[in-house]
């Protein structure tokens, strides 16, 4: 009798918990993606083992509507950039989805549709609503984000707890060493930990965009910017001047590698994950990277704190989500959108999380952490906590078609000036000049 | 049908396909790019194709001090590469010709550079080079030589020296393998000819086989002048014309301001001057052949 009363009593347990996970479950997959039987839908997606994970959803996508994906190509963003400028140039629209970033939007014109209007705003509520918001170009939502980046530091856990360093660095500066809290700080300390050539305090991107968007973030973070109103480059003011004499100090006192001026993300992640950089100020995709002891020899001895702040006062972070979008061209908009709706859905954002990427659907990133402090891997919860306070004051690069030519007349000037071929002031002011004559051709210049 | 055929004559009948081809995938294109630099055509914005500029494109390029550095690190770096790979390539097939055993198997591994692509070879020396973890420093410092790091390619010498040494081990077996054929195909008399007249080694090499080999060497200029263009794929994966423009060759900034910054108007205008590059090493070289080859038909 105590037998079957207990035996009712697990069956109704169960019962009552299957009924409360049901609603729950169907909540996420009652979505209609609708039906879209024999047809192709042609994409473009950014390639890369980071990128594609999510692509394993796509036959779910695939069952629920009947159409089928073609993937006709997946490469990295840069040669995706050029790839589909050769598209718009030859008139060969064929494709409907393509994988886009907010640094890279605002040069495509009307290539792509304007989301807002063909996606509910109850969907669009679930975003981010700052993110949202920086995926807009003219006011145009022209891409729905996926993953969200901005910078934050990692630092080696022991270095800072190491006795010694303390009480040289307490004699030297007459404060406790601590993760930098400034701009001024994070000099000094990498400056203080440089032991090379086995171990250099950081490395920064040093070329391309990236070179620009690590200093656009001083500037901005010193009470700068790098345009005023009428889109006229001022990024060559006092602002600026202390942002690059940052970096030609910490390369003069060889506190980063002499190559750092020729890495890009690679070099530096990989760099970090070798145990030679003390401190390396980087995006949330390498965190799961950084403490996988497969991969990195520092796993397990991180610890994380949020950017420095500039002279202002002010966290210049630079953020940008990478996104995709839906072509005016496309025969079949309404499979396009619900593609892309799918992808960055609420399944398809904690996955993104899950591997360490910033979602950016809002209750994704509440959850995420919950589940990491479930898992007791406190190490990605304090990840999540710690990137989300940087994002509240973190901003895109400027949004306009002409940002990436502008950003390739900057850092040439700004390698100039690190290098020591030419004073932070000559190499902006030669940035600046040849910056103003491209928003000038543009007739962006008011 | 009948009188367009007894109207034209079947020689350029006969031409006619390979007229139109050349002409579809040479001549029309040529003449649009040579268009396009008197527009501000962008990629991005195909309206702005009928924007005409005039000479502007042109103007600014002769006062881009960037531009005209480009061009002279281009001539500087052909320039050396292909008189070192010359001169690489002629010793190496000296050697290789007077093997006698496993000739065959020493010119399969001769040619092993030649099946890389640039950018994989741009990537191996990138590593080589590197001034953290890259081999070089790393032996530098093993063998106790330094303890210093060497920046290879932030230095504007060693960077261009360690692009122009991934230039000429990619390249050299192409230059080994042309003056190789050349002197497999000479002929034995002259040089047998001039030891039994006790000619020494040296003056056989002078006055016989260099002179022979002559116009084998300025076919090889010829094609890798043109050729060398390849480096791009190298360049940009090593240093990407930096930094701060030290390694910067025309191909690294005209792929950046066509493609990256989408003026393809400014890029065709900075390919137009640059062709006048191409067109003087190939009008030198093919001067220099027909020298080589009337001198090499009096000594017949």
């Amino acid at each position: 009798m105590t037998i079957a009363r207990g035996f009712k009593a697990a069956l109704f347990s169960c019962a009552a918990l299957c009924a409360l996970a049901i609603p729950a479950h169907a909540e996420d997959t009652q979505y209609d993606w609708g039906k879209f039987p024999g047809y192709t839908l042609k994409v473009k997606l950014i390639g890369g083992t980071q990128y594609e994970k999510l692509y394993t959803r796509i036959p779910e996508w695939e069952k629920a509507t009947g159409a089928k994906v073609e993937i006709v190509s997946s490469k990295n963003h840069f040669e995706l950039d050029r790839e589909i400028k050769q598209d718009i140039a030859s008139g060969a629209i064929t494709w409907c989805v393509g994988s886009n970033h907010t640094s890279f939007a605002p040069q495509y014109g009307d290539l792509y549709i304007d989301l807002s209007k063909v996606i509910p705003a109850t969907t669009l509520a679930e975003f981010v609503p700052g993110t949202l918001k920086s995926a807009e170009v003219d006011g145009r939502l022209v891409q729905l984000p996926r993953v969200t980046d901005v910078s934050n530091l990692y630092y080696q856990k022991e270095l800072y707890e190491n006795a010694d360093n303390q009480k040289k660095y307490k004699e030297k500066f007459g404060v406790d060493l601590a993760p930098p809290k400034t701009f001024d700080e994070f000099k000094q300390q990498i400056i203080f930990f440089a032991a090379p050539p086995n171990l250099y305090g950081t490395a920064f991107a040093g070329k391309d965009e990236g070179m620009t968007g690590r200093f656009m973030e001083i500037v901005r973070a010193n009470g700068g910017d790098m345009f005023d109103e009428k889109w006229n480059p001022i990024f060559n003011s006092q602002a600026g001047i202390d942002a690059l004499q940052w970096f030609v100090d910490i390369y003069n006192a060889k506190a980063v590698p002499a190559g750092t001026v020729n890495y890009t993300w690679d070099d530096i992640g990989q760099a970090f994950a070798a145990g030679t950089l003390a401190v390396d100020l980087d995006w949330p995709g390498w965190a799961a990277f950084f403490n996988d002891p497969k991969s990195s020899k520092v796993a397990g001895k991180i610890g994380l704190a949020v950017a420095p702040v500039g002279t202002a006062g002010k966290r210049g972070g630079w953020s940008g989500s990478h996104s995709f979008s839906v072509t005016e061209a496309c025969d079949n908009k309404e499979a396009a959108v619900s593609f892309i709706t799918f992808l960055t859905d609420y399944e398809s954002e904690m996955m993104e999380a899950r591997a360490g990427n910033l979602p950016t659907r809002t209750k994704a990133f509440a959850d995420v952490v919950e589940e990491f402090k479930k898992n007791n891997n406190t190490y990605m919860a304090d990840m999540f906590s710690t990137w989300e306070q940087s994002l509240a004051e973190a901003r895109t690069p400027p949004l306009v078609p002409q940002w990436i030519e502008v950003s390739n007349v900057i850092w040439p000037e700004l390698q100039a000036a690190i290098v020591g071929q030419k004073t932070p002031k000559e190499a902006l002011d030669t940035a600046a000049g040849k910056a103003k004559q491209i928003m000038e051709d543009a007739g962006v210049l008011k | 049908m009948q009188s367009f055929t007894r109207r034209f004559s079947p020689p350029f009948l006969l031409l006619l396909p390979a007229f139109v081809i050349i002409a579809a995938v040479i001549l029309i294109p040529l003449v649009f790019s040579l268009y396009t630099s008197f527009t501000n055509y962008r990629l991005v914005q195909p309206a702005s194709l009928w924007q005409w500029v005039g000479l502007r494109n042109y103007q600014r390029i002769f006062s881009d001090i960037d531009f005209w550095w480009a061009f002279g690190r281009t001539v500087v770096f052909l320039t050396i590469a292909l008189n070192l790979e010359l001169v690489l390539g002629l010793g190496i097939a000296l050697l290789i010709d007077r093997i006698t055993t496993g000739q065959r198997v020493i010119r399969t591994i001769m040619m092993f550079p030649m099946m890389f692509s640039p950018i994989l070879v741009g990537f191996q020396f990138k590593y080589i080079f590197n001034d953290n973890v890259g081999l070089i420093n790393n032996a530098i410092q093993s063998l106790g030589w330094s303890n210093v790091t060497i920046p290879w390619l932030v230095n504007g010498w060693t960077a261009n020296f360690a692009i122009l040494t991934a230039e000429v081990w990619m390249s050299t077996p192409v230059f080994a393998i042309l003056l190789l054929a050349g002197l497999m195909a000479m002929p034995r008399d002259p040089i047998e000819a001039a030891k039994v007249d006790g000619c020494n080694s040296w003056q056989v090499f002078r006055h016989i086989t260099l002179p022979f080999l002559l116009p084998f060497i300025y076919i090889a200029m010829a094609i890798r002048s043109l050729d060398v263009a390849r480096a791009y794929d190298m360049v940009k994966i090593m240093t990407n014309g930096g930094p701060a423009g030290r390694t910067e060759l025309l191909w690294t900034l005209l792929a950046r301001v066509g493609y990256q910054d989408a003026r393809m108007g400014m890029a065709n205008a900075m390919s137009y001057v640059s062709i006048l590059l191409s067109i003087y090493f190939t009008y030198y070289f093919f001067r220099k052949l027909a020298t080589a080859r009337a001198s090499l038909g009096s000594m017949a």
